[in-house]
């Protein structure tokens, strides 16, 4: 340390270059864990608000709720405990009067079940085509009272109150009665439909031991989100990345600090001559590594909170301190990983060579 | 007590139509409290002799006592322990790490080793070697001379009982030198020391109790200084 720390205030320039690479790359980091953590959030945030443990829907929706059907009858055939039905529907809403349009998931539950979301302004839905909206909906000029037509269905719906963090796949849920639901799905008339739902929500931790009918099909909430179109693609994309800069982060830095120890070779030699070890100028060179990864991980979580502050909330990010604290933590390891570059050139030293033998 | 003993070591270098004699079979002892001259043309074998002497590389053949000590039985990373205990290092290519303040480089040394100079001693080495005003400074705004003072200072403050220096007054004017001299001199001297210095400068001999010369890897020991140059200038 005492090496690492005299040579870098001796340097400044020299170190201060590399520490600013370094906080570049570790900003980025910061910024795409944010970034996947956000767009992670945007596709699950309103299944996450269930706090669900599995979902049944039919076989043949492919795991896609919006696609799935299935009869009231049988959804009360399920024999889990703790199970709630959920019908949903993704279609445009209209602010009446006004151009302001948005795609919403119409999610129609049962008022009394665990699906039914804390409302956090107003009041909850009671009679059919009132709901209860995701609070993002109020950044495009929605209000409580607003009424909203929706496409394809001659249905009015009106905004009664808004609940937090409810969105389903990037698109704000608005929470309502089931039969609203099969209202706009059908239309009023059809009485011979008024049965269906789309799937039924399980909180029960022993969910696998169940038996469902041979049409439905059981799936563990975890999969059912990675199931939703683009989440798991977008995920993979995003952390590749995420670990492909670790490496970058390595490979980086442990070319730095091999120029520099190629350029101390003398210096090395010399040091060895007079007996110093190569494990004290090994770990010397480790420390530095450590010193530099960690400036630049500080600085890189500065940049990346003051950023975080002045984000337009239209951008997807979000930091989650402890994932950071994780990410940080692994950037320090693999940069002091890179460091172990140098290490078979400062044992292969002669001090012979140096002192000219 | 004979503080470096040298039994028959020879180095060899590749083989073949390119070997080369570097040392040839040499006998050498330096006793407490003898300062030791080598002096010989360059690419007479004086440096290999010093890297041998100081434990830095193994002879072919022979055996290399440091303190009683058998150097060419011992790994490198012993060998690096013994010369870090009880071998200073006076270098031709100064021995400072340019990162580090006059007053670092011995710190440092503190770092890897105990049992060096206790602040008393070392105030008065500084001043002996007139280079206390220069703690704060970096290697690069030192002058030659001022250098090779602090790398003096820096081999004796490990308190080594053997003290080898290549051209130790290289690069300082007469007075300098002859006052470097009688330090290293006084050093041996009081403090039960050996010191084999390798130079081109006679000057220094006659203030040294014994005088080498090599010449083509051959040691042998001559009487006087002035001998020495004779013996030098005939040979080459």
């Amino acid at each position: 340390m005492f090496l690492a720390w005299n040579e870098m205030k001796s340097a400044k320039l020299r170190f201060l270059l590399i520490i600013g690479v370094l906080t570049l790359m570790s900003y980025l980091v910061f910024l795409l864990s944010g970034l996947a953590n956000g767009l992670a959030e945007l596709n699950r945030e309103a299944v996450d608000q269930w706090r669900a443990d599995a979902i049944v829907l039919s076989d043949e929706s492919n795991i896609n709720l919006p696609q799935s059907s299935m009869t009231i009858q049988a959804a009360q055939n399920i024999s889990a405990k703790n199970k709630a039905q959920i019908a949903q529907v993704l279609l445009v809403a209209r602010k009446r009067g006004t151009k302001i349009k948005e795609s919403v998931a119409i999610t129609g539950i049962q008022k009394d079940q665990f699906l039914m979301p804390k409302v956090s302004e107003g009041r909850a839905f009671n009679r059919i085509n009132e709901v209860v909206a995701d609070d993002s909906l109020k950044a495009d000029g929605l209000k409580i009272g607003d009424k909203l037509n929706i496409s394809s269905s001659d249905q009015k719906l009106i905004i009664v109150g808004f609940t937090k963090k409810a969105k389903f796949n990037a698109a704000p849920v608005l929470y309502t009665t089931l039969s609203t639901v099969q209202n706009i799905k059908y239309g009023n008339g059809n009485i011979s439909r008024k049965g269906l739902i789309n799937g039924v929500v399980l909180r029960d931790p022993n969910f696998a031991n169940l038996k469902v009918a041979s049409k439905l099909k059981l799936t563990p909430i975890e999969s059912f989100i990675e199931n939703m179109p683009g989440y798991t693609p977008q995920k993979i994309s995003l952390d590749f990345m995420i670990y492909f800069l670790f490496v970058i982060v390595s490979v980086t830095i442990g070319i730095f600090l091999y120029v520099l120890t190629i350029q101390k070779v003398s210096i090395f030699g010399v040091m060895k001559a007079q007996g110093i070890s190569s494990g004290f100028l090994i770990r010397s060179v480790i420390a530095q590594t450590f010193l530099l990864a960690l400036f630049g991980v500080f600085v890189g979580f500065v940049l990346t909170t003051i950023t975080g502050l002045f984000l337009p909330a239209a951008v997807p990010i979000q930091l989650n301190i402890p994932v950071l604290a994780v990410y940080g933590m692994i950037f320090i390891f693999v940069a002091t990983l890179g460091s172990l570059f140098s290490v078979q050139t400062i044992v292969k030293i002669d001090p012979v060579k140096t002192i000219g033998g | 007590m004979s503080i470096l003993k040298i039994q028959n070591a020879s180095k060899i270098y590749g083989s073949g139509h390119t070997q080369v004699n570097a040392l040839k079979p040499t006998h050498f002892t330096a006793e407490t409290g003898e300062l030791i001259a080598v002096i010989g043309p360059s690419g007479s074998g004086k440096s290999t002799f010093l890297t041998i002497a100081g434990g830095l590389q193994k002879p072919t053949e022979g055996s290399v006592l440091i303190n009683g000590q058998d150097v060419t039985e011992l790994s490198e990373k012993k060998r690096s322990m013994i010369r870090l205990s009880e071998v200073g290092f006076i270098l031709q290519a100064s021995n400072l790490i340019p990162y580090l303040t006059v007053d670092n480089q011995f710190r440092l040394l503190d770092k890897v080793k105990k049992g060096n100079m206790n602040p008393n001693e070392k105030d008065k080495l500084f001043n002996q070697l007139g280079i206390e005003d220069l703690i704060k400074k970096y290697p690069a705004d030192l002058s030659g001379g001022e250098k090779q003072r602090v790398a003096i200072a820096k081999a004796l403050y490990t308190k080594p009982s053997l003290l080898l220096a290549d051209e130790p007054t290289a690069s300082l004017d007469s007075n300098r030198a002859f006052e470097v001299i009688s330090i290293l001199s006084l050093e041996v001297k009081e403090k039960n020391k050996a010191a084999i210095m390798v130079t081109h400068d006679n000057r220094l001999t006659k203030y040294c109790d014994k005088v080498f010369v090599i010449i083509d890897g051959q040691l042998s020991q001559i009487s006087d200084g002035d001998q020495a140059y004779a013996h030098l200038n005939s040979s080459d």
